[in-house]
C-alpha cells in the first residue's frame, strides 16, 4: 500500500473527503497542512493509504471536494 | 410564564439542546478549523455533520453550501449585498420582514437596485409576478412565511416561475425552518435563510445561509484558517464566508434541535401548534372585542390580534401582567402591517411552540374575554 497526502485546504473538505474514503473503506487520515504549507500557509490534508491513488482523486472530485494537491510520501 | 412568543424566539430549548449546548462548553471549548490537535480536528467533525444534517434537513446534497452565520438577518444581507449591484431589480412580496426591506432600500438609495413589491394575497402569484418582472429582474425574494399573520407563501411556485425566467430566487425561511417541509431542490430555491433560535430549537447567535444558485459576493473578510499567505478573501465555501471563529456552541444546539425535530416529527409538531392556534381562534372569533388580521386555517401558527378600545402595547402589558408573554407593535415588517390595514395600531401576536398546551392558550382566551 501506498501512502499519499492530498492537501484539501479547509477543514470542512477534508472532513467530507475523509468520510467519502472512510465509506470506501480507504483509510484516510485528517492532519494540518505539512507538505504544502510553504505554498499555501493554514490548511489541511488528509493522509490516505491506497493502492488506487486516480480512484481516489477521481472520488474526491465527482464529489465536489476540492484537492490542492497529492504527493506520494 | 406561559411563553406565547415563539415566532421571535422558541423559549423553550429541548433537553436534548440544552445538553448539547452544555457539552459544547465543557468538552469541544477549541477553536475549530484552526489548529491541528485532535480536539480542533473532533469538534470541526461535529461541525460538518451538524453542515450535513442541515442540508439533509432541507432536501439538499452540499453540506459544504451550508453557511453558518450571525442570524437570518445576515444571512439574507450577504445574499442582497453580495449579488445585486447598479441597474439590478429585484422583486418582493409585501410580507417582508425589514430584514430584507431596509438592506434593499440601502442598496436602492446608495447603488441603483430597484426593487417591485408583489402582493403575497393574489389569488394568482403568477399573473403578479408576470406583471412586474422586469427583463433586468435578477432575483425574487420571499419569506416563506409571514412573521405578522402566518401566512404561508407558495414557495414552489414561485421557485418555477423563477427558474423558468432564469431569476434566481432567495426564500426567507425565518418563520418556517423547523416547522414546515423545505425542499431546497424540488421548490428551486437558489438560496435559503435559516434562523437557528425560533422552530429549529438551537441558541441565539446563529443562522444558516444554504447556497444552491450563484455564489455571492462575500460581505466579511477575514481569517478562514485556510491558504492564510494570501492576502486575498480564499473563495472556497463555506469558509470563505465565515471569516472569524463560529458560534460552536450554537451549532452543536441547532444539532441537537434538529434531532429533536425528525425524532418528534416535523409534521406532529405542526399540527400541534396549529391545533392550539385554531383553538385560539375559534374560541375568541365570534367576540366581538376581538379582531383577527390574515387568519386562516392553512396559515403556520402565528395569529395576529387586536382587542377593540386597546391598542396592541396596552393588551401586551395586560398579558404580561398576567404573566403571559406575546409579541406586539409591528414585528418589523410595516409592509405587512400596511398590507393588513394594522400599521398605525400594529397586532399583538400569538405563536405557540411543541412546548406550549391547551391549559396555556385556555388561559389566553379566558384573559381576553375578561380584558376590560
Amino acid at each position: 500500500m501506498d501512502r499519499y497526502v492530498i492537501a484539501t485546504g479547509t477543514i470542512t473538505h477534508a472532513v467530507k473527503g475523509r468520510d467519502l474514503l472512510k465509506n470506501k473503506g480507504i483509510k484516510a487520515h485528517i492532519e494540518r497542512m505539512k507538505h504544502q504549507a510553504e505554498k499555501y500557509g493554514c490548511g489541511y490534508s488528509l493522509l490516505v493509504t491506497t493502492n488506487n491513488i486516480s480512484f481516489v482523486e477521481n472520488l474526491l472530485k465527482t464529489n465536489n471536494v476540492k484537492v490542492l494537491n497529492v504527493s506520494k510520501l | 410564564m406561559i411563553y406565547l412568543d415563539n415566532a421571535a424566539t422558541t423559549g423553550k430549548k429541548p433537553p436534548n439542546v440544552i445538553n448539547a449546548v452544555n457539552s459544547a462548553l465543557k468538552y469541544y471549548c477549541v477553536n475549530p478549523g484552526r489548529s491541528g490537535h485532535t480536539l480542533s480536528i473532533k469538534a470541526s467533525e461535529k461541525i460538518y455533520n451538524t453542515r450535513l444534517k442541515t442540508a439533509n434537513f432541507f432536501g439538499f446534497d452540499k453540506p459544504e453550501n451550508v453557511i453558518f452565520t450571525l442570524n437570518c438577518t445576515n444571512s439574507l444581507n450577504i445574499v442582497l449585498k453580495g449579488l445585486l449591484s447598479s441597474g439590478d431589480h429585484v422583486l418582493i412580496s409585501n410580507l417582508e420582514h425589514n430584514a430584507v426591506v431596509r438592506p434593499l432600500m440601502e442598496l436602492n438609495k446608495n447603488h441603483g437596485v430597484q426593487f417591485d413589491v408583489i402582493n403575497a394575497f393574489a389569488d394568482d402569484i403568477k399573473s403578479e409576478l408576470k406583471e412586474k418582472v422586469r427583463a433586468n429582474t435578477k432575483l425574487i425574494v420571499s419569506t416563506h412565511v409571514s412573521n405578522v399573520c402566518g401566512k404561508v407563501l407558495p414557495i414552489k411556485e414561485i421557485g418555477n416561475f423563477a427558474k423558468e425566467h432564469g431569476i434566481l430566487f432567495c426564500v426567507d425561511a425565518a418563520q418556517s425552518a423547523g416547522v414546515l417541509p423545505i425542499n431546497i431542490k424540488e421548490m428551486n430555491i437558489d438560496y435559503l435563510c435559516v434562523a437557528a433560535h425560533k422552530g429549529l430549537y438551537a441558541p441565539m447567535g446563529l443562522g444558516v445561509l444554504i447556497i444552491s444558485g450563484k455564489t455571492p459576493k462575500t460581505l466579511l473578510q477575514g481569517g478562514t484558517g485556510t491558504n492564510s499567505i494570501d492576502l486575498n478573501q480564499p473563495l472556497d465555501m463555506p469558509e470563505s464566508f465565515e471569516s472569524g471563529t463560529v458560534n460552536l456552541p450554537a451549532i452543536f444546539g441547532l444539532s441537537a434541535g434538529i434531532d429533536y425535530i425528525n425524532n418528534k416529527g416535523l409534521k406532529q409538531i405542526l399540527t400541534h401548534e396549529k391545533m392550539l392556534c385554531e383553538r385560539f381562534y375559534n374560541s375568541l372569533k365570534n367576540n366581538e372585542n376581538i379582531m383577527f388580521f390574515g387568519y386562516s386555517s392553512h396559515n403556520a401558527p402565528v395569529v395576529s390580534f387586536n382587542v377593540k378600545n386597546y391598542s396592541s402595547e396596552e393588551v401586551g402589558a395586560y398579558l404580561n401582567k398576567n404573566n403571559i408573554a406575546v409579541r406586539t407593535g409591528l414585528h418589523c415588517a410595516p409592509l405587512a402591517h400596511k398590507s393588513l390595514n394594522t400599521l398605525k395600531t400594529g397586532t399583538v401576536r400569538i405563536s405557540p411552540s411543541v412546548f406550549n398546551n391547551t391549559a396555556e392558550i385556555e388561559k389566553i382566551i379566558s384573559l381576553l374575554k375578561n380584558m376590560r
